[in-house]
């Protein structure tokens, strides 16, 4: 009897493998998803004003290039404000922002972040006018939300 | 006889390699969540059809082209099937159509997926596809519907989408 009730006091002194194992699994399953919503690019806004990309299941990367941010009530080239939506007319080109890009035409790509609410009256004219400033290669960014 | 008795072999102790494990995790965690922004993107190339730019050649498969039109809240597949496999230069088309309707106030992605992938199933060597928003049509919306017709890796659909 001496010896068994010694067996059992000598088990409950430390760490219990069984309670480990729970723990390392939840780690591998926060690592895993760590993993895959791990970036280090943050994300362009406004100064202003709500933003929140529109989520895409698209895993390509970013590749560089000019960055558009349009808003609902304006639009920005590489962090600076160049037109609001209210003094730009309701067809055609959007001139200050033709302007500004043929100013940095050495870059032949631009990538437009634009709000999920942005109707497409709006981003359709802001692609369009990209692709009169001479830019061949166009790319929308949204947020992943892919799954595990 | 005590040469050959076996000692019972005592259990290997798992602890120091289990917590050697959870230490390094903690540390990975911690370097992730510093390090990480905490939102990933994603990016959708696309292709603008230029004013006055010709139509493509056309697609030698059965299903000629792919058009979806949408609207806020609804979307309608319409597609050019040859009615004859027979390759010619006078070839009869017939002009199909399927109505997606709204799921709330939104376009119903799941009945849109099945009419891509019943077209899709007509003729699979058909990648390209053609988007017509109407100008209410949010950005989330779009990017919605670019997700669904281009299809995911593992079942890919209408890879080289235009927007018109």
């Amino acid at each position: 009897m001496k010896r068994f009730r010694r067996r059992e006091a000598q088990a409950s002194v430390g760490l219990d493998v069984g309670a480990l194992a729970p723990m390392v699994d939840m780690m591998t399953l926060l690592l895993l998803f760590l993993l895959r919503t791990y970036s280090t690019e943050l994300a362009p806004t406004p100064p202003s004003g709500p933003f929140a990309l529109a989520p895409t299941s698209s895993e390509e990367s970013r590749h560089g290039g000019i960055e558009i941010l349009v808003a609902n009530d304006a639009i920005y080239v590489d962090g600076q404000r160049i037109a609001a939506w209210d003094y730009v007319g309701t067809e055609g080109v959007v001139k200050p922002l033709y302007d500004r890009l043929l100013a940095s035409r050495t870059k032949a790509r631009a990538e437009v972040h634009a709000d999920g609410t942005v109707p497409w009256r709006r981003l359709g004219r802001v692609l369009a006018t990209a692709q009169a400033a001479g830019l061949e290669e166009l790319a929308i960014v949204g947020g992943y939300r892919g799954s595990l | 006889m005590k040469l050959f008795r076996r000692e019972p072999e005592a259990e290997a102790d798992v602890r120091p390699t289990l917590l050697g494990v959870v230490t390094l995790m903690f540390l990975l965690l911690f370097f992730l969540l510093a390090t990480s922004s905490g939102q990933r993107l994603g990016v959708v190339d696309l292709r603008l059809a230029a004013p006055g730019e010709a139509p493509p050649l056309p697609h030698a498969g059965l299903v000629k082209s792919v058009v979806v039109s949408l609207q806020p809240s609804a979307a309608r597949v319409e597609f050019e099937v040859a009615t004859t496999d027979i390759a010619s230069s006078a070839d009869t088309r017939e002009l199909r159509a399927i109505d997606v309707p709204s799921s709330g106030d939104r376009v119903d992605l799941a009945a849109l997926l099945a009419a891509l992938e019943t077209v899709h199933r007509i003729d699979g060597s058909q990648e390209r596809a053609e988007v017509r928003p109407s100008p209410e049509v949010s950005t989330a919306t779009l990017l919605a519907v670019l997700d669904v017709v281009r299809g995911s890796s593992q079942a890919p659909l209408f890879s080289r989408v235009s927007l018109q």
